[in-house]
């Protein structure tokens, strides 16, 4: 499992969007170190506090870095001169909070350095999508959302179940958690699309891009999946869905 | 003769450095205020008094660049600590285990200091940065030395320079750091890092041209 680390000019900022993100995990978290303050209450960062961190949390798998602004960018850099383990480390270019929450979730389902890395830094992508601004679309990086026709032909090979919302608040990011938590266990590409405007979808791997989506109560979703595991893989996101996600 | 720089010599230099600091401490967080985050003075004023706390009477130059290089990232906080930090490390990387710098040690290791906070903070001449008061203070530095000046004399002639490349920075459009964040309202102030950097360069002129022009 990848390492985390979080590095920002307050303690108090980054426990805090540490505690946001566990929430989301379950059980399994994985391993996340904190450099923060410059010591003695100071607002700032310390490059041989983020190098510990770093080697703290230094595993075969890699470690992602997530930094608030300014300083905490140089210090960073200048840890990876100061570290002593020799994994690979990323800095993470996505914004704070939303990296650290997509960071910590895709990091206890047990995602790649790569794929960690990439759905962090997809965060603004998600959040612009989800106020409807003129930013970038949503892309789905594993799954390509399937084509209205298909839905009444699924393609060979696809598998595809329907269930209907029941949380109150939707599939907020809870429930987003739990879907791309529940992947990791099987081999299949899942999308998840609003079965009444199917170009609503997002991989169900995609955390940020499932938030994106902002699926209310009520919506019916069309769950289609492809691969080995693809049979599987779609009844438990059909199951859990009806069930509420566990809330 | 041409001069030599002893550690004994860099230690008063850093200890000038810190009393000139904290002297200005005020005075650099009122210009950080007006650009950046009004921390500068105070985070400078920090980092050096626990430089002069911890550098001692170290025996090598790499040694007494080391623990300032340490020191610095470990206390200063804001963006200045690892830029000057990796400034001084670079310093004593490049001067090695030695007693003493003459001119062209000396100004090989300012020089790979100029480069090493080029690279960490990716800024360029002209940026509104440190490094507009470091370059020219290196140029002249080495102008200095290269016309057969001693060193206190090219010392001298690089914190002339440093002053003016500060002033300079007076009009620019910051591009580096939180004074970025400010765009065009950037210019009319000057840069508090270069502001920094040329107290840095006055001390290095008055620690080498000794104790009577204290």
């Amino acid at each position: 499992m990848i390492g985390i680390v979080v590095v920002s000019h307050s303690p108090a900022l980054a426990e805090a969007a540490v505690a946001l993100a566990l929430q989301m995990t379950g059980d399994t978290r994985p391993r996340i170190a904190i450099a923060a303050g410059a010591g003695d209450g100071v607002i700032g960062t310390d490059a041989v506090r983020v190098a510990a961190a770093i080697d703290e949390v230094a595993s075969p798998d890699g470690v992602l870095v997530f930094m608030d602004l300014g300083s905490a960018v140089l210090s960073t850099t200048m840890a990876l001169e100061f570290r002593e383990s020799t994994v690979e480390v990323r800095l993470s270019s996505a914004p704070f909070v939303e990296g650290i929450v997509a960071g910590v979730v895709l990091a206890a389902a047990g995602a790649g350095l790569d794929e960690a890395d990439r759905e962090a830094a997809s965060a603004m992508t998600a959040k612009n999508a989800q106020l409807g601004s003129a930013g970038p679309p949503v892309e789905p990086p594993a799954a390509p959302p399937a084509a209205p026709e298909q839905a009444a032909a699924p393609a060979t090979g696809e598998v595809v179940a329907e269930a209907t919302i029941v949380n109150d608040v939707g599939l907020h990011a809870r429930p987003a958690s739990v879907i791309v938590a529940s992947m990791a266990a099987f081999d299949a590409s899942v999308t998840i699309a609003d079965a009444d405007d199917p170009k609503r979808a997002a991989s169900a791997s995609s955390l940020l891009a499932l938030m994106g989506l902002a699926l209310g109560k009520g919506t019916r979703l069309r769950i289609s999946g492809t691969g080995p595991d693809a049979a599987a893989a779609v009844e438990s996101v059909r199951a859990m869905t009806a069930d509420g996600y566990g809330e | 003769m041409a001069g030599t720089a002893t550690v004994a010599q860099l230690v008063d230099w850093l200890h000038r450095f810190a009393a000139s600091v904290a002297e200005n401490q005020a005075y650099l967080t009122e210009l950080d205020s007006a650009i950046g985050d009004a921390d500068h003075g105070s985070n400078m004023t920090r980092g050096m008094n626990a430089v002069v706390e911890k550098a001692g009477d170290p025996s090598t130059v790499d040694a007494l660049f080391r623990t300032v290089g340490m020191t610095l990232v470990s206390t200063v906080g804001g963006a200045s600590g690892p830029l000057y930090g990796t400034f001084f490390l670079r310093i004593g990387t490049t001067a090695g285990a030695v007693g003493e710098l003459d001119g062209a040690a000396l100004s090989a290791a300012l020089r790979a200091g100029l480069a090493g906070v080029i690279q960490r903070g990716n800024a360029e001449p002209g940026d509104k940065t440190m490094v507009d008061a470091l370059t020219p203070a290196l140029d002249a530095l080495d102008a200095g030395l290269a016309a057969g000046d001693d060193l206190a004399t090219a010392a001298r002639a690089a914190a002339d320079a440093a002053a003016k490349g500060r002033d300079a920075t007076e009009p620019l459009v910051a591009r580096k750091g939180r004074a970025s964040y400010l765009g065009d309202r950037s210019a009319g102030h000057l840069d508090p890092g270069a502001t920094s950097t040329a107290l840095l360069f006055e001390a290095l002129a008055a620690a080498l041209a000794g104790a009577e022009t204290a």
